[in-house]
């Protein structure tokens, strides 16, 4: 098959159906909670352990992202008072990694090197932000080709370069505001169903959506993601342990990772309208031996209304330049009956914690416990992204 | 913001990975990184042409004649710098001379609504700046509608 030339797809073992999703854990999602990173990473930690039956001396390994390194293997060790050796990696978390962690679990349980493998992912960016540090568009002005060629000329932060994108999707495929917007009510709807989500108690129309402030036009507040203080962990094991332990495995089916030439900078970004899901979904669905017309449930990293799109897009649940039509005709609805879409709200509704809860929303669909439940789900989606990397990781229920 | 630079958002000069480019916006001109090998612009910056491989490279002078690619009016003001100059236009122009390469600059001496995609645009220089930064100002690249081609009025 053809690929595109703006970017690759990593090389990724073949995983499917060795290794499960066994305990998810949740912090409690708030505004902001005053609370440190570490301890609502701890927190979710504590409660992926439980949720899977087992004690904090049973895992022996451990990731967590390397530029979020709050909950690492000596905040593990402290937090609960253990000193055994854990395998570890600082590729795992959340955004693009919360995707590819269980395949580097899947991998090390392979190897020899860890049974129960935890993957850890927090921020406090809400509590944070009171004192104006840590959040989304630091990461950015800190890099110095940024700084010097892209946010003196007001070409920034991150609504801005969406804002960008959303206007030439609109002129590309007839996109239109609405269509936008159909994404952020069906967000909302789910929250709304979500007792845990941030927004649960806020209703959206799409009237309300046309309402909100425009930021940059013409992506609205409404099209933005919240800003949060939460965190998510999950266990993995292999697929032999899993069918041991109290819940119904989450099985690792498929895992791809892609990636964009044009790496974090948006402006060059050659396929302006297309995110690097062309690169990691095609292998993804290969290793699972699964088509995107299987999937029952899918959930994606969400920025942005727009960003929503390009993946359902690039993963192939729709041709490019559809999804807004998809989501007008509420085709992403949980109880749709054609692509229940970010079932507990996303980032743009049930929180801001990057995409860990995503992972976690998917187990509990195929455990059929969500609150907004896809029934008879059989097989989820998380779709990762963090600009200039994307992935996707293929969950399914036990045979 | 952990940036430390007191005269942040204006660039730093001292990048030697941008310098080139605000030195040629001081002398009216805009430049680019060329590959000596292969000849293509490699924007933005790199160590190493991602076409060839090359590590040698010019700044060279481009008309400065672009078309917009996509845009957007910033309302909201994201960083303090920007609270007296909302609502701007900021836009990604795509060069005429390869289109691939998009410069990231303001499009001014425009009605927003006048803006529209592959609107034909040139480079003007004009400083850049800002009132958090009351005693500075660097010559930079901005856009303007292009003017009408002789022939074609």
């Amino acid at each position: 098959m053809e690929r595109p030339d703006w970017g690759h797809t990593t090389d990724l073992d073949d995983v499917s159906g060795r290794a499960a999703i066994a305990g998810v854990g949740e912090s409690a999602y708030t505004k902001a909670s005053g609370r440190t990173a570490r301890e609502i990473g701890a927190e979710a930690a504590e409660r992926a352990i439980a949720d899977a039956g087992l004690e904090p001396s049973d895992i022996d390994g451990l990731t967590w992202n390397r530029a979020f390194a709050d909950f690492d293997a000596a905040a593990f060790h402290e937090h609960f008072g253990t000193s055994h050796d854990l395998w570890t990696s600082q590729w795992g978390g959340g955004m693009t990694w919360a995707g590819t962690a269980p395949h580097l679990a899947a991998k090390a349980i392979e190897a020899g090197k860890a049974t129960h493998v935890l993957n850890v992912f927090a921020v406090a960016w809400a509590t944070q932000r009171g004192s104006m540090t840590g959040g989304p568009g630091e990461t950015h002005a800190a890099q110095p080709l940024k700084q010097n060629l892209e946010v003196p000329f007001g070409f920034f932060p991150q609504p801005v370069y969406f804002a960008t994108i959303m206007r030439r999707h609109m002129l590309e495929f007839g996109t239109t505001e609405e269509q936008f917007g159909a994404i952020a009510v069906a967000s909302r709807r789910h929250a709304n169903l979500h007792p845990d989500a941030v927004m649960h108690e806020k209703r959206m129309t799409l009237d309300d959506y046309l309402a909100s402030p425009v930021l940059a036009d013409p992506l609205r507040m409404f099209d933005s993601c919240l800003i949060s203080d939460g965190g998510a962990a999950f266990v993995t094991t292999s697929i032999d342990r899993a069918r041991d332990l109290r819940q119904p495995p989450a099985v690792v089916a498929g895992v791809g990772e892609g990636t964009a030439t044009s790496g974090g900078h948006w402006s060059q970004q050659p396929a302006f309208t297309s995110t690097p899901q062309v690169f990691a979904a095609p292998p993804a669905f290969k290793m699972a031996g699964l088509d995107p017309a299987d999937v029952d449930v899918l959930t994606v990293y969400d920025p942005f209304t727009v960003v929503s799109m390009m993946q359902i897009e690039d993963m192939g649940f729709c041709p490019k330049g559809e999804a807004g039509l998809l989501a007008e005709e509420g085709g992403l609805s949980h109880d749709s009956g054609r692509l229940a879409f970010n079932t507990h709200g996303g980032l743009l509704s049930h929180a801001y914690v990057l995409g860990i809860a995503h992972v976690v929303e998917v187990v509990k669909q195929l455990r059929g416990t969500a609150p907004a439940q896809v029934p008879g789900c059989e097989v989820g989606v998380y779709g990762g992204y963090t600009g200039g990397n994307a992935s996707t990781l293929i969950l399914r229920t036990d045979r | 913001m952990a940036l430390k630079r007191a005269d942040f958002p204006l660039p730093d000069l001292a990048d030697e990975r941008t310098a080139e480019y605000f030195a040629g916006a001081a002398r009216g001109e805009l430049v680019l990184p060329r590959c000596d090998s292969c000849n293509r612009f490699v924007w933005y910056p790199e160590d190493e042409c991602p076409h060839c491989g090359a590590r040698s490279f010019t700044w060279t002078r481009v008309s400065g004649r672009g078309r917009v690619f996509t845009w957007t009016v910033v309302r909201r003001a994201f960083l303090p710098a920007f609270e007296e100059m909302v609502p701007f236009v900021t836009a990604l122009v795509s060069l005429e001379e390869d289109p691939a390469v998009r410069i990231v600059s303001y499009i001014v001496d425009c009605e927003p609504d006048a803006l529209a995609a592959d609107l034909p645009v040139e480079a003007v220089f004009r400083p850049l700046q800002f009132p958090t930064v009351p005693d500075r100002s660097v010559p930079v690249p901005m856009f303007v509608p292009a003017a009408a081609e002789p022939g074609a009025r």
